[in-house]
């Protein structure tokens, strides 16, 4: 399980880095927080012949809020987004919700979210989210800066946009406002293991009635999905108290959504012990259930500013 | 000592521990293996040539250019194999022409580090012309693909008791049939398996972590054609092995042979992917079941018929599956029963011994069958076990499959696991919850277990030795390999105990064969029972000596001696005493041999699980278990109960998570790792409650019974059993381990059985 | 390449390969024999050291990522009197190791978050979290996490 031999390059600027990425003639893979990319390694997946470790590029690091988004520099750790706080608004409690899912503590404090954009894992929870909030991937190649919109940028599993010699600088979050809600469920068979399913989802609600959704699919499909049917499914609904119980009606507006992410937006991809109906089955209870965490979490969030209890 | 719970604590605590991969030799050269990337197929040609120009690669090698590479061993021991089986299936340590489980080692290449040995594998290239592959049982048994030409995939067949008269099925007032699937487990010690053999002038030393090191010296002299006494296997520290790090492999027959070919130092430290594809799995029966009562419920006959899958060679666990037979009568008074099974050869790594390794398969199968009754019969499936257990003035008792229990109290054990689990409350909770419509199902589980420690006939005994010296100390030693169970810790404390010294007098040696020259090793849960009870004879042998030096020194017939308190003294009263070391320095060194035959005994005990299932996703969220084991006398509750725990958790992984799934070509679903066969973690353990009853084993002068294994026999059922219990499925067949959300999910959609009944 | 590494304390100039795995070069170059190569994949974390204080998985770093950078193993755990770790003792008391092989990597991530976090004995979703990061085939677990408890107890009353 040892990595064959490899070139290694540490560049000090992003200029260098691109420079190093620029060698054709070698097969490059770009190192951040290389949980994913040295795993590969071991298990014989991928054999680069120059690794790029770019952890010593100091304007990669760090985020900031610029304007509506939020910008992820891409040595940014997945373990920044435990706390909610670290981010504002619903954006910050959709990805502390998240990113619990990703592995555990010292894989979180390596691994990073532009690495997670770069890797492109159909699993991927980031990367779901990413395309469900129209996330931008900025790259820089030799031809200079681009911006790719996630719903442009994958294109399979492990397959992206990016080009082979340019690198992901940051990934750009639209920031969500107060009237949105959030809510994130992954369903695994144990901690260790990748998603069988997993849901993002954000409700907006304008005057009562739901003015935005937003539901992004984990390991649905050859690729992280933007459950558009669903989406559709639920605009212009009345943001109706929930029902009592756990489970919801079959004609709630989140059953439906439910089924329409199963049976039109997903097109899941058997694996062991999950087959293609059986995914559909807990893409559309969880598409569900994580629309009612989403509106549970808005009504605790409008609950203090109406002067209602908690 | 004080500081450290375990003797063995300090350094494993403070990386002073020493595994195999720690130990350095200089000039040791580390081995890769290339390993078939199909299951089946005949093997065209392997081209070592490239490998050999790679910086750092000292050689490489397929069966071709080794014609005189021994042969892979086989084992008579505890019948786990027979001649008859092996007859005919040579099974090559490197493939000589035909390969028959994926990842069977095609050449081996040696290099000056592991980086180098792997740099090399990568340059080797084969040809294999893939043969369908046969991956269960029940599609390897019509021979319509053979793994040997001309011989039947049915390697060896057995039954236990006698067949029963169809006129018992007829009369009865209750029949219930079921089918289960044993899966395949991979036993998954955190250290894989290890080997580190270096030639030294005529003699080869062999450090392996390994469980029967005396067995692996045997088995690599015979190899090697040597005499015994020329091996020297040493087991230093071991990171876990659960039954499968017992036999020479083939990795170990091919580093043993360079390394006295070459008269270098070679090892193999198996990595995790090898692992996934070449160590032994546990486990693998495909059963039905029959089980007849009369209207009292009062059991009257049992079928169990085992398809058993034994992988690819027949040479280490062909017979393992006559244990599930033999032990398939479980609690029970059960008067007729008949167990037959069928060990068929399957393109799978070879099925091993596994902690439980039988028992679990003939555990599962009544507990999982006794529910099913209970639920035919309406009755409580509490009652039905009370209705037909053993009851405790029935022992020793002889079963219908020709075991004979020494002792048990299995009400006993029950009750205590009901008490404490809060039987009624739960029943009570799971009655509330079936009248609401939003509340998720919940069911109880039990399972009643019998197992069987110790060894089976001819592997009964142990070696050991105490030696004095000159300052008082005492060297204990014994054939026993531990791997984790503490014994550096347990049996100074027995030793010094019936010697009436300090423990810290006391120091035990183990795991080497030039300090222990006969042996058997660690396995069938033997510790206590089997070493504890040596070294409590031992130990009295010890006292008789130092009487007899005493009476002779003090000119005094014998019975005037006594001993107390690691002293010898005069009965008259007089003032000569002399201890241990005074005894050493005035009569010469004193070192005492002994070897001691304990009885099989039969550790039992009741589980119980509180499970609820998310019936939309199929998740089984386990609430509570309460395991209570009764392995007769307990010698050191800490560590009986530590074993009990990661026992119980590792059942938990049969009965939830751990298995594997097969390609179309039958290569396993196992090459991201620990990412596809999924072990327990943290997040997945319920609330777990340990107990005990003691219920002495007569066959043992300490009363011990084996312990360790319980919770891999005890704990799957009781899990199944609860989820069965919670959906109220007709048909049992459709809850198979591991119970998968999906699996599950699917069975909670099939039809209920009928209301009324529980 | 050549780097430096500070391990426990002690700088220590190397050549390496670049792909050579942190945990090898511990273990290989440096004779650091605990810190253990359990799965490789970045799994089982009986590889998991400290660097710079946090813990990572050894296997799933170069070494030559940690030039200049300090890393902290098992061997270091211990005072420099030889005194153990809070952590040591309580792994003992609880009975949280068996074959003893995950231990260490058990050992450095309780190490990490008991260093990051005073508090963490308040805390019992934290210390989930450390014992939720390794596997143990042994102990199933409950003791480790009560080690960790205990250990955490004790530094905050020692500290208070």
């Amino acid at each position: 399980m040892k990595p064959a031999s490899f070139d290694y390059a540490v560049p000090r600027t992003v200029a260098e880095a691109v420079q190093a990425l620029g060698d054709t003639d070698r097969t490059a893979q770009v190192l951040a927080g290389g949980q994913s990319l040295i795993l590969e390694m071991h298990l014989q997946r991928i054999r680069p012949q120059l690794v790029v470790d770019i952890n010593r590029i100091p304007e990669l690091d760090g985020m900031r809020v610029d304007g509506d988004e939020l910008r992820v520099g891409a040595l940014v750790r997945h373990a920044t987004f435990e706390s909610a706080d670290a981010v504002p608004g619903p954006l910050g409690t959709l990805l502390s919700r998240a990113v619990v899912n990703i592995a555990h503590p010292p894989i979180r404090s390596r691994g990073t979210m532009a690495g997670s954009f770069g890797w492109a894992h159909p699993a991927s929870e980031w990367c779901a989210i990413g395309v469900a909030l129209d996330a931008t991937v900025e790259v820089t190649g030799p031809d200079g800066a681009r911006s790719i919109p996630a719903r442009d940028y994958f294109l399979g599993p492990y397959r992206t946009a990016r080009r082979p010699q340019e690198l992901i600088t940051a990934v750009r979050l639209p920031l969500l406002g107060e009237n949105t809600g959030v809510g994130f469920i992954e369903h695994r068979r144990t901690h260790f293991c990748f998603a069988q399913v997993a849901v993002a989802a954000a409700l907006t609600v304008t005057d009562g009635v739901i003015s935005d959704a937003r539901i992004g699919l984990v390991n649905s499909a050859d690729r992280p999905l933007r459950a558009r049917a669903a989406e559709q499914a639920l605009i212009g609904a009345d943001f109706a108290p929930l029902p009592e119980g756990p489970r919801l009606p079959d004609d709630h507006p989140f059953a439906r959504a439910g089924r329409a992410a199963a049976q039109e937006d997903a097109a899941p991809l058997a694996e062991p012990y999950a087959d293609v109906e059986y995914k559909r089955q807990a893409i559309a209870v969880l598409v569900g259930r994580t629309l009612t965490e989403a509106a549970t979490d808005l009504r605790s969030r409008l609950a203090p500013r109406q002067g209602g209890p908690r | 000592m004080e500081r450290w719970t375990r003797r063995e604590d300090e350094r494993l605590l403070t990386g002073k521990g020493r595994y195999v991969a720690d130990i350095h030799v200089p000039g040791c050269l580390d081995a890769a293996f290339v390993r078939s990337k199909v299951a089946h197929g005949s093997l065209r040609s392997v081209d070592c040539a490239a490998a050999r120009d790679v910086p750092g690669v000292v050689g490489a090698w397929s069966a071709a250019d080794l014609p005189d590479l021994p042969p892979v061993p086989y084992t008579l021991l505890a019948r786990l194999s027979t001649e008859e089986a092996v007859a005919g299936r040579e099974w090559p340590a490197l493939v000589k022409d035909r390969v028959r489980y994926p990842g069977e080692a095609l050449a081996v290449v040696l290099g000056e580090d592991r980086y180098r040995a792997e740099d090399g594998a990568a340059e080797v290239t084969a040809v294999v012309d893939p043969l369908p592959a046969v991956v269960t049982p029940s599609a390897a048994l019509d021979d319509s693909v053979r793994l040997f030409d001309g011989l039947s995939n049915t390697a060896l067949r057995g039954e236990a008791g006698a067949p029963i008269d169809p006129a018992v099925w007829q009369d009865a007032a209750a029949v219930v049939e079921a089918t289960y699937r044993q899966q395949l487990l991979m036993p998954s010690p955190m250290e894989c398996r290890t080997i580190l053999a270096v030639p030294e002038g005529d003699r080869l030393t062999v450090w392996s972590g390994h469980q029967m090191p005396h067995r692996l010296r045997r088995e690599l002299a015979a190899l090697l054609g040597w005499s015994a006494d020329r091996i020297r296997v040493v087991v230093p520290d071991t990171g876990g092995a659960f039954g499968s790090k017992s036999a020479a492999f083939p990795e170990f027959v091919v580093v043993a042979y360079l390394a006295v070919t070459l008269g270098r130092p070679v090892r193999w430290i198996e990595d995790r992917l090898e692992s996934m594809l070449v160590a032994t799995r546990g486990r693998g029966q495909d059963q039905t079941v029959r089980l007849a009562a009369d209207a009292e419920g009062r059991l009257l006959a049992y079928e169990l018929t085992i398809n058993a899958d034994v992988g690819a060679y027949p040479h280490l666990g062909v017979g393992l599956p006559m244990q599930t037979a033999w032990m398939a009568p479980g609690a029970y008074t059960t008067p007729h029963v008949h167990a037959t099974l069928r060990s068929v050869l399957t393109n799978t790594m070879v099925t091993y011994p596994y902690r439980g390794a039988g028992r679990p398969e003939a555990a599962i199968a009544i507990e999982r069958t006794m529910d099913l009754l209970a639920r035919r019969l309406g009755v409580d499936p509490i009652e039905l076990r009370r209705r037909n257990f053993i009851p405790p003035d029935a022992f020793p008792y002889d079963t219908p499959t020709g075991r004979r229990y020494d002792s048990g109290n299995y009400a006993a054990a029950l009750d205590l696991a009901l008490e404490t689990v809060g039987y009624t409350e739960w029943r009570a909770e799971q009655a509330r919850r079936r009248s609401d419509p939003d509340a998720l199902p919940l069911g109880i589980g039990v399972s009643c277990y019998v197992e069987r420690s110790g060894g089976e006939p001819g592997g009964l005994h142990e070696f050991g030795s105490l030696e004095v010296h000159e300052d008082g100390t005492v060297t204990a030693r014994c054939g026993a390999a531990p791997s984790g169970q503490g014994h550096e810790t347990v049996f100074p404390a027995l030793v010094a105990k019936t010697l009436g010294i300090p423990e810290a007098q006391v120091r035990l040696v183990e795991g080497d064969t030039d300090e222990q020259p006969e042996g058997l090793g660690s396995f069938a849960s033997r510790s206590a029972q089997v070493d504890g009870a040596m070294f409590q004879q031992t130990a009295g042998l010890l006292i008789e000596q130092a009487r007899e030096r005493a009476a002779r020194l003090w000119d005094l017939p014998v019975d005037k001696v006594a001993w107390a308190d690691g002293s010898v003294h005069t009965t008259s009263g007089d003032s000569a005493v002399l201890g241990l070391a005074e005894l050493v320095k005035a009569t010469g060194p004193l070192r005492v041999e002994s070897r001691y035959e304990a009885g099989m005994a039969f550790p039992f005990g009741a589980h119980v699980a509180v499970t609820e299932v998310d019936p939309d996703l199929g998740t089984v969220n386990v609430l509570r278990l309460v395991a209570v084991d009764d392995c007769g006398v307990v010698l050191n509750p800490t560590v009986v109960h530590g074993q009990a725990y990661g026992s119980a958790v590792q059942g938990i992984g049969q009965a939830l998570y751990e298995g594997m799934t097969f390609d179309a070509d039958g290569v396993p679903h196992l090459a991201s790792g620990f990412l596809d066969y999924l072990l327990p973690t943290y997040t997945e353990i319920p609330p777990i409650e340990i107990k005990d009853t003691c219920t002495p084993s007569p066959s043992t002068p300490l009363g011990a019974k084996g312990a360790g294994e319980s919770g891999c026999i005890g704990t799957p059922a009781a899990i199944v059993n609860a989820v069965a219990d919670a959906l109220r499925i007709a048909d049992p067949d459709l809850l198979q381990m591991p119970l998968t959300p999906d699996s599950v999910w699917r069975a909670a959609r099939a039809p209920k059985h009928e209301e009324g009944v529980r | 390449m050549k780097i430096t590494l500070t391990v426990n304390g002690t700088a220590h100039a190397l050549d390496v390969e670049p792909r050579r795995l942190l945990a090898d070069v511990l273990r290989d170059d440096l004779g650091l024999t605990g810190t253990h190569l359990g799965c490789e994949h970045g799994i089982c974390g009986a590889c998991s050291v400290l660097m710079d204080g946090e813990a990572v998985r050894a296997c799933l770093v170069l070494a030559v990522q940690c030039d200049g950078r300090s890393i902290r193993t098992v061997e270091g755990l211990a005072g420099p009197d030889g005194e153990p770790h809070p952590l040591q003792r309580a792994f003992s008391a609880e009975h949280a190791l068996q074959c003893g092989f995950c231990t260490p990597g058990f050992l450095m991530v309780a190490a990490g978050a008991l260093d990051a976090d005073p508090d963490l004995a308040d805390k019992p979703d934290a210390i989930e979290g450390v014992v939720g990061s390794n596997i143990c085939r042994c102990t199933g677990y409950e003791p480790i996490r009560r080690a960790i408890a205990r250990a955490a107890r004790e530094k905050r009353e020692t500290t208070a």
